[in-house]
Protein backbone atom coordinates (compact mmCIF):
# COMPACT_ATOMS: atom_id res chain seq x y z
CA UNK A 1 0.00 0.00 0.00
CA UNK A 2 2.78 2.47 0.92
CA UNK A 3 4.33 2.42 -2.54
CA UNK A 4 1.33 4.40 -3.74
CA UNK A 5 1.82 7.09 -1.12
CA UNK A 6 3.13 10.43 -2.30
CA UNK A 7 6.15 12.04 -0.64
CA UNK A 8 3.83 14.22 1.44
CA UNK A 9 1.73 11.25 2.55
CA UNK A 10 4.85 9.34 3.58
CA UNK A 11 6.03 12.44 5.41
CA UNK A 12 2.76 12.50 7.36
CA UNK A 13 3.11 8.83 8.32
CA UNK A 14 6.71 9.39 9.46
CA UNK A 15 5.82 12.54 11.40
CA UNK A 16 2.87 10.76 13.05
CA UNK A 17 5.28 8.14 14.40
CA UNK A 18 7.52 10.93 15.71
CA UNK A 19 4.57 12.64 17.41
CA UNK A 20 3.63 9.35 19.08
CA UNK A 21 7.22 8.86 20.23
CA UNK A 22 7.45 12.38 21.59
CA UNK A 23 4.17 11.93 23.45
CA UNK A 24 5.47 8.61 24.83
CA UNK A 25 2.26 7.06 23.51
CA UNK A 26 2.04 3.30 23.33
CA UNK A 27 0.89 3.35 19.70
CA UNK A 28 0.48 5.71 16.78
CA UNK A 29 -3.11 6.94 16.87
CA UNK A 30 -5.44 9.16 14.89
CA UNK A 31 -4.44 12.27 16.82
CA UNK A 32 -0.78 11.79 15.92
CA UNK A 33 -1.79 11.69 12.26
CA UNK A 34 -3.74 14.91 12.82
CA UNK A 35 -0.73 16.61 14.45
CA UNK A 36 1.48 15.42 11.59
CA UNK A 37 -0.96 16.85 9.02
CA UNK A 38 -0.89 20.22 10.81
CA UNK A 39 2.91 20.36 10.52
CA UNK A 40 2.86 19.86 6.77
CA UNK A 41 3.63 22.79 4.51
CA UNK A 42 3.16 23.20 0.77
CA UNK A 43 1.15 19.99 0.44
CA UNK A 44 -2.41 19.34 -0.76
CA UNK A 45 -3.64 18.84 2.81
CA UNK A 46 -1.88 22.00 3.92
CA UNK A 47 -3.55 23.88 1.06
CA UNK A 48 -6.96 22.53 2.10
CA UNK A 49 -6.46 23.47 5.74
CA UNK A 50 -5.33 26.97 4.75
CA UNK A 51 -8.35 27.35 2.43
CA UNK A 52 -10.62 26.49 5.36
CA UNK A 53 -8.94 29.07 7.58
CA UNK A 54 -6.83 26.72 9.69
CA UNK A 55 -3.52 28.58 9.66
CA UNK A 56 -1.18 29.84 12.41
CA UNK A 57 -3.55 30.55 15.32
CA UNK A 58 -6.10 28.04 14.05
CA UNK A 59 -3.48 25.29 13.98
CA UNK A 60 -2.40 26.18 17.50
CA UNK A 61 -6.02 26.02 18.63
CA UNK A 62 -6.34 22.52 17.10
CA UNK A 63 -3.14 21.41 18.85
CA UNK A 64 -4.43 22.70 22.19
CA UNK A 65 -7.77 20.94 21.69
CA UNK A 66 -5.91 17.69 20.96
CA UNK A 67 -3.84 18.05 24.14
CA UNK A 68 -7.01 18.75 26.13
CA UNK A 69 -8.79 15.71 24.67
CA UNK A 70 -5.77 13.52 25.49
CA UNK A 71 -5.99 14.73 29.08
CA UNK A 72 -9.63 13.62 29.10
CA UNK A 73 -8.50 10.04 28.39
CA UNK A 74 -8.88 10.66 24.64
CA UNK A 75 -12.65 10.97 24.87
CA UNK A 76 -14.42 13.20 22.39
CA UNK A 77 -16.94 15.80 23.53
CA UNK A 78 -19.71 13.59 22.18
CA UNK A 79 -18.42 10.69 24.29
CA UNK A 80 -18.03 12.92 27.33
CA UNK A 81 -21.63 14.07 26.81
CA UNK A 82 -22.83 10.47 26.50
CA UNK A 83 -21.12 9.63 29.80
CA UNK A 84 -22.63 12.73 31.41
CA UNK A 85 -25.98 11.22 30.42
CA UNK A 86 -25.12 8.29 32.68
CA UNK A 87 -24.18 10.65 35.48
CA UNK A 88 -20.45 10.25 34.93
CA UNK A 89 -18.48 13.47 35.07
CA UNK A 90 -15.28 12.79 33.11
CA UNK A 91 -13.60 16.06 34.10
CA UNK A 92 -14.23 15.26 37.76
CA UNK A 93 -12.64 11.82 37.34
CA UNK A 94 -9.66 13.27 35.48
CA UNK A 95 -9.24 15.96 38.16
CA UNK A 96 -9.21 13.39 40.97
CA UNK A 97 -6.80 11.07 39.21
CA UNK A 98 -4.49 13.97 38.39
CA UNK A 99 -4.61 15.08 42.02
CA UNK A 100 -3.06 11.77 43.06
CA UNK A 101 -1.07 10.75 39.99
CA UNK A 102 -0.10 14.06 38.42
CA UNK A 103 -1.31 16.13 35.47
CA UNK A 104 -1.63 14.09 32.29
CA UNK A 105 -1.99 10.79 34.17
CA UNK A 106 -5.05 9.91 32.10
CA UNK A 107 -3.47 10.77 28.78
CA UNK A 108 -2.22 7.24 28.17
CA UNK A 109 1.48 8.11 28.08
CA UNK A 110 3.91 5.56 29.44
CA UNK A 111 6.70 7.96 30.20
CA UNK A 112 7.43 6.98 33.77
CA UNK A 113 7.71 3.29 33.03
CA UNK A 114 10.04 3.52 30.07
CA UNK A 115 8.47 0.40 28.62
CA UNK A 116 7.93 1.60 25.14
CA UNK A 117 11.38 2.42 23.97
CA UNK A 118 10.94 0.35 20.82
CA UNK A 119 9.29 1.37 17.61
CA UNK A 120 5.63 2.38 17.88
CA UNK A 121 3.14 0.33 15.99
CA UNK A 122 0.08 1.81 14.38
CA UNK A 123 -3.05 1.55 16.49
CA UNK A 124 -6.30 0.27 15.03
CA UNK A 125 -7.70 3.77 14.45
CA UNK A 126 -4.58 4.97 12.66
CA UNK A 127 -4.50 1.84 10.48
CA UNK A 128 -8.13 2.35 9.57
CA UNK A 129 -7.39 5.92 8.52
CA UNK A 130 -4.55 4.83 6.24
CA UNK A 131 -6.71 2.10 4.72
CA UNK A 132 -9.59 4.55 4.24
CA UNK A 133 -7.22 7.01 2.55
CA UNK A 134 -6.42 4.29 0.01
CA UNK A 135 -10.12 3.64 -0.57
CA UNK A 136 -10.79 7.37 -0.92
CA UNK A 137 -8.07 7.70 -3.54
CA UNK A 138 -9.36 4.65 -5.43
CA UNK A 139 -12.95 5.91 -5.30
CA UNK A 140 -11.85 9.20 -6.82
CA UNK A 141 -9.78 7.48 -9.46
CA UNK A 142 -6.60 9.06 -8.10
CA UNK A 143 -3.49 7.03 -8.85
CA UNK A 144 -1.62 8.13 -5.75
CA UNK A 145 -2.48 8.55 -2.13
CA UNK A 146 -1.67 12.06 -1.02
CA UNK A 147 -1.83 13.65 2.41
CA UNK A 148 -5.20 15.16 1.37
CA UNK A 149 -6.62 11.63 1.19
CA UNK A 150 -5.32 10.98 4.71
CA UNK A 151 -6.96 14.19 5.93
CA UNK A 152 -10.23 13.23 4.22
CA UNK A 153 -10.14 9.79 5.84
CA UNK A 154 -9.44 11.35 9.23
CA UNK A 155 -12.54 13.57 9.03
CA UNK A 156 -14.71 10.62 8.01
CA UNK A 157 -13.89 8.65 11.15
CA UNK A 158 -15.71 9.26 14.45
CA UNK A 159 -13.59 10.35 17.38
CA UNK A 160 -12.09 13.43 18.89
CA UNK A 161 -9.65 14.28 16.07
CA UNK A 162 -12.53 14.60 13.55
CA UNK A 163 -14.63 16.40 16.13
CA UNK A 164 -11.89 18.96 16.79
CA UNK A 165 -11.38 19.50 13.06
CA UNK A 166 -15.14 19.99 12.60
CA UNK A 167 -15.10 22.59 15.38
CA UNK A 168 -12.54 24.43 13.25
CA UNK A 169 -14.62 24.22 10.09
CA UNK A 170 -12.82 21.23 8.60
CA UNK A 171 -15.32 18.50 7.74
CA UNK A 172 -15.36 15.82 5.08
CA UNK A 173 -17.77 17.93 3.02
CA UNK A 174 -15.86 21.21 3.34
CA UNK A 175 -12.64 19.39 2.38
CA UNK A 176 -14.23 17.84 -0.71
CA UNK A 177 -15.39 21.32 -1.67
CA UNK A 178 -11.98 23.02 -1.39
CA UNK A 179 -10.01 20.08 -2.75
CA UNK A 180 -12.17 18.96 -5.63
CA UNK A 181 -14.71 21.73 -5.95
CA UNK A 182 -17.58 19.28 -6.27
CA UNK A 183 -20.27 17.81 -4.06
CA UNK A 184 -19.63 15.17 -1.43
CA UNK A 185 -19.77 12.21 -3.79
CA UNK A 186 -16.61 10.39 -2.72
CA UNK A 187 -17.00 9.36 0.88
CA UNK A 188 -14.11 7.73 2.66
CA UNK A 189 -14.61 4.67 4.63
CA UNK B 1 -19.87 20.80 19.24
CA UNK B 2 -23.37 20.50 17.79
CA UNK B 3 -23.09 16.72 17.94
CA UNK B 4 -22.14 16.88 21.62
CA UNK B 5 -25.03 19.20 22.46
CA UNK B 6 -27.36 17.02 20.46
CA UNK B 7 -26.24 13.92 22.32
CA UNK B 8 -26.54 15.62 25.68
CA UNK B 9 -30.10 16.58 24.84
CA UNK B 10 -30.97 13.05 23.82
CA UNK B 11 -29.18 11.39 26.73
CA UNK B 12 -32.47 11.00 28.56
CA UNK B 13 -34.34 9.32 25.72
CA UNK B 14 -34.04 5.80 24.42
CA UNK B 15 -31.80 6.38 21.44
CA UNK B 16 -29.53 3.28 21.46
CA UNK B 17 -26.75 5.28 19.86
CA UNK B 18 -26.36 7.38 23.00
CA UNK B 19 -26.33 4.35 25.28
CA UNK B 20 -23.88 2.42 23.10
CA UNK B 21 -21.57 5.37 22.78
CA UNK B 22 -21.64 5.82 26.54
CA UNK B 23 -20.64 2.17 27.01
CA UNK B 24 -17.77 2.48 24.51
CA UNK B 25 -16.60 5.69 26.19
CA UNK B 26 -16.80 4.06 29.59
CA UNK B 27 -14.63 1.21 28.35
CA UNK B 28 -12.01 3.69 27.14
CA UNK B 29 -12.14 5.49 30.45
CA UNK B 30 -11.80 2.19 32.28
CA UNK B 31 -8.75 1.21 30.24
CA UNK B 32 -7.03 4.48 31.10
CA UNK B 33 -7.91 4.17 34.78
CA UNK B 34 -6.60 0.62 34.86
CA UNK B 35 -3.33 1.68 33.23
CA UNK B 36 -2.88 4.49 35.76
CA UNK B 37 -3.51 2.19 38.72
CA UNK B 38 -1.35 -0.67 37.44
CA UNK B 39 1.51 1.73 36.78
CA UNK B 40 1.14 3.20 40.25
CA UNK B 41 1.09 -0.23 41.88
CA UNK B 42 4.22 -1.30 40.00
CA UNK B 43 5.94 1.89 41.12
CA UNK B 44 5.14 0.96 44.69
CA UNK B 45 6.70 -2.43 44.20
CA UNK B 46 3.60 -4.57 43.84
CA UNK B 47 4.05 -7.90 42.10
CA UNK B 48 2.04 -8.82 39.01
CA UNK B 49 0.37 -11.49 41.12
CA UNK B 50 -0.82 -8.95 43.69
CA UNK B 51 -2.10 -6.58 41.01
CA UNK B 52 -3.89 -9.41 39.19
CA UNK B 53 -5.55 -10.55 42.40
CA UNK B 54 -6.96 -7.07 43.08
CA UNK B 55 -8.17 -6.72 39.50
CA UNK B 56 -9.72 -10.16 39.58
CA UNK B 57 -7.82 -11.39 36.53
CA UNK B 58 -5.00 -13.87 35.98
CA UNK B 59 -1.38 -12.87 36.51
CA UNK B 60 -0.69 -13.78 32.88
CA UNK B 61 -3.44 -11.47 31.65
CA UNK B 62 -2.16 -8.42 33.50
CA UNK B 63 1.48 -9.15 32.68
CA UNK B 64 0.72 -9.64 29.00
CA UNK B 65 -1.12 -6.34 28.90
CA UNK B 66 1.28 -4.20 30.88
CA UNK B 67 4.45 -6.21 31.29
CA UNK B 68 7.87 -5.40 29.98
CA UNK B 69 8.39 -6.16 26.33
Amino acid sequence: MFERFTKDARGVVRAAVEHAERAEASSVDAEHILLALLDREGSRASFALTSLGVTGAGKESVREAVAEARRRAGLSQAETAALAGLGIDVSEIVARVEEVHGVGAMSGGRKDMGWWSGRRSFGRGAKQILEASLRTALARGDRHIGDEHILLALTARPGFPAEILADHGVTHESLIRVLFGGGGEAKAG
Amino acid sequence: MTEATDLAERAGDRDPRVGLRAVAALRRLLEQLEAVQVRSARHQGWSWQEIAAELGVSRQAVHKKYGRH
